[in-house]
């Protein structure tokens, strides 16, 4: 095996397609013949032509979290399939296992599929170099999802714009709710992870804040990907800062909530405010869920979590897509709209559907 | 002091009071009734005596066909709802019967709410903002116990003819039908599409072109997965095919009185876009005054019309016209 692929059609497993490879061979040119003629006829009659893209995600092993959020690969996975629905397109999935040998077989499955496009979600710059050599010797236009591939348009968190979005929330709460007292700040959650670029989250986080509190001090405490340290580390500040006000920035929801706990636990909660980042499942959800962050629950001191969207690539993602098949221009960047959700709207931008 | 205290005590309760009532103005937010400024009704309209007796030509066996499932403990519910009925049997006590004939009674207690089992969406179930059909500012029509607009007391007859359109079967003919694996019998997958093209799909399917006063009713195979209640409760739940929203324009278009489906929803979940809630339920009840039915039966009926090659049926629903309900349990039949 040479890689996961998995079509909406069915088809699994490559190279084998569907129908099977043998005999299939004089057909060929008949199968040419019968694709030019179909696309004119197409093209004469004003049917859009369906195209297969194939998506190689970064991983979707269980339990591994993607861009310092709480999402998974599968997450991201099934929004291109949900998206896909809207569109003339047939996905072609591929998992590349954060593995650089898998990634490049993944993009030579899909050369010899003769995909009409590939997304490609991959860490390592020389792995995407190569894939992106590859693919365009095959005249396979790419996306990249991201991390950069040299010659393609580039679809991103922006890390710096999401905590700045998250420092100017906690920053105008502090500033309003807090003025005149003693105020603290603190940026929590795994600090020094480079691969997620939660470096540039922070430093946004304390751009925003600084934007309303330009004098707050900022504590930065880094639970190198450990939440459970956030009890000692974030327990042991508070001691050491009796009577002071605290805002928390936590670089993921998994971090917020146990900082929330943690005020909780040392009766400071209304010492405290929180705004977490990348708005997952374990901060919102349905009517019935009644999570962290709902409408029924505006006096919590989670203000809120600004949106990171990986539930929703595929909606992005794939316009992008297709405006590149059909020679549309396409910006080389193009970065995620990410927004605070809060109490107020995130039923407006997550709808339940568990409604009463 | 004290009489500045009280007015501000005043001034705030009517300051909030008008927080509370600000209303829409829902001329820009919803069409106005066909049917004119006071309608309550909706698409019942449409049920005339021309349209009942044109779909009494569907009774040709005198074969009924069950479309709704039986309310029982442990069927799927949407969301927190619940339905729970109490047994009143205290005359079957010794010495608790009546007279020389030594009658004796049981009688129910239903605590349940509307919305559950098979059951119709009403005029007053949903709303863009405040406003429902026929541009009505609903928050001023609520009190605690019902709705004084739009209530299901406004209905008319469903007696009108009855359309099945078979998705599993327009989906198995196009090749292109993706199963679920809890569904014992083939069934489109939650989150399935179904296009105006595939609705069109299935009336050409039984040659049937649809006229105005129609009730049309979708089998998608989900249904399935109620009938294996409780097991499949959480994939029954877990979202469902259904039409889109270019279908329930289509349908719109063809001027139906109601839309049912075997499923929660009628319509597909997630939705085709991620930030609309249930956007087809605003197409259909709110802007057109369709009915929307949910979780009929149509495994029997999709049988039959498999059977048969009619795709046809005289459509008997029983709503009880409850006063002020936004919706109820009902009883339906095909019959043939």
């Amino acid at each position: 095996m040479t890689g996961s692929a998995e079509s909406l059609t069915g088809c699994t497993e490559p190279p084998a397609p569907c129908a099977g490879r043998r005999g299939v061979a004089f057909l060929i040119p008949v199968a040419i013949v019968v694709a030019l003629v179909a696309g004119l006829a197409g093209e004469a009659t004003g049917v859009e032509r369906r195209f297969t893209i194939a998506f190689a995600n970064l991983t979707e092993e269980p339990g591994v979290l993607l861009e310092g959020t709480g999402f998974t690969g599968r997450e991201v996975r099934e929004s291109f399939a949900l998206a896909a629905r809207a569109y003339p397109v047939d996905l072609v999935f591929y998992d590349n296992h954060n593995d650089a040998h898998r990634a490049l077989a993944n993009a030579e499955d899909a050369i010899a599929r003769k995909v009409d496009l590939y997304i490609q979600y991959f860490r390592d710059s020389a792995v995407n170099a190569e894939i992106a050599r590859k693919l365009r010797g095959a005249d396979i236009p790419v996306l990249a999802v991201n991390y950069p591939v040299p010659g393609a348009p580039l679809y991103t968190a922006d890390n710096s714009a999401a905590g700045r979005v998250g420092g100017e929330a906690l920053g105008r709460f502090g500033s309003g709710a807090w003025k005149g007292q003693p105020v603290v700040a603190v940026l929590i959650g795994p600090l020094g992870a480079q691969a997620d670029r939660i470096p540039e989250r922070a430093q946004g986080v304390v751009e925003g804040l600084k934007s309303h509190l330009p004098t707050a001090t900022v504590t930065r405490i880094d639970t190198r990907g450990d939440p459970a340290q956030v009890a000692t580390l974030l327990g042991r500040f508070l001691a050491a800062n009796p009577g002071r006000k605290i805002l928390v920035a936590a670089m993921d929801d998994t971090t917020a909530l146990a900082a929330k706990s943690v005020l909780e636990a040392s009766g400071r909660l209304a010492d405290g405010a929180i705004v977490s980042h990348g708005v997952d499942r374990s901060i919102h959800g349905g009517m019935s869920d009644h999570k962290e962050i709902d409408p029924s629950n505006r006096g919590s001191i989670v203000i809120g979590s600004v949106a990171f969207y990986l539930d929703r690539y595929g909606y992005d993602v794939l316009p992008l897509a297709l405006q590149l098949l059909r020679g549309e221009p396409v910006p080389p960047r193009t970065a995620t709209h990410h927004k605070l959700i809060t109490a107020a709207n995130v039923f407006i931008e997550y709808p339940p559907y568990d409604m009463q | 002091m004290r009489f500045k205290g009280l007015l501000a005590a005043v001034l705030l309760v009517f300051a909030s009071a008008s927080v509370a009532l600000a209303q829409s103005d829902c001329t820009k937010i919803v069409p106005p009734s066909p049917w004119g400024p006071n309608d309550e009704t909706g698409a019942t309209n449409r049920v005339t005596p021309a349209v009942t007796k044109a779909a009494a030509a569907e009774i040709q066996e005198g074969k009924v066909v069950p479309m709704s499932w039986i309310l029982k403990d442990g069927i799927p519910l949407f969301g927190t709802r619940f339905t729970k009925t109490i047994l009143t049997a205290t005359s079957l006590a010794a010495g608790g019967a009546f007279g020389e004939n030594e009658l004796t009674y049981m009688e129910d207690t239903w605590l349940s709410q509307s919305h559950v089992g098979t059951h119709l969406d009403g005029m007053g179930h949903i709303g863009r903002k405040d406003c429902y059909f026929n541009q009505i500012a609903m928050g001023k029509y609520i009190n605690q116990n019902y709705i004084t607009k739009l209530g299901l007391e406004h209905l008319k007859s469903f007696a009108t003819r009855g359309v099945l359109v078979d998705a599993v079967r327009v989906f198995q003919a196009a090749g292109k039908l993706k199963s679920n694996p809890a569904c014992r019998k083939p069934c489109l997958d939650k989150g399935t599409v179904i296009t105006a093209a595939d609705i069109q799909a299935g009336l050409k399917m039984y040659n049937v072109t649809l006229r105005e006063g129609d009730i049309v009713v979708v089998h998608t195979g989900w249904g399935d997965l109620f009938d294996q209640f409780p097991a499949q409760n959480a994939t029954f739940n877990s979202g469902e095919p259904g039409i889109g929203k270019d279908a329930a324009k289509w349908l719109i278009s063809q001027k139906v009185v109601a839309v049912g489906a075997d499923q929660w929803a009628v319509e597909v979940i997630p939705g085709e876009d991620p930030k609309e809630a249930f956007i087809v339920h605003n197409l259909l009840i709110t802007d057109n005054g369709i009915h929307i039915l949910e979780n009929v039966r149509t495994d029997l009926i999709a049988e039959e019309a498999a059977r048969t090659h009619r795709g046809t049926f005289f459509f008997n629903m029983t709503v009880p016209r409850a006063y002020g309900l936004t919706g109820n349990f009902v009883g339906i039949d095909g019959i043939r």
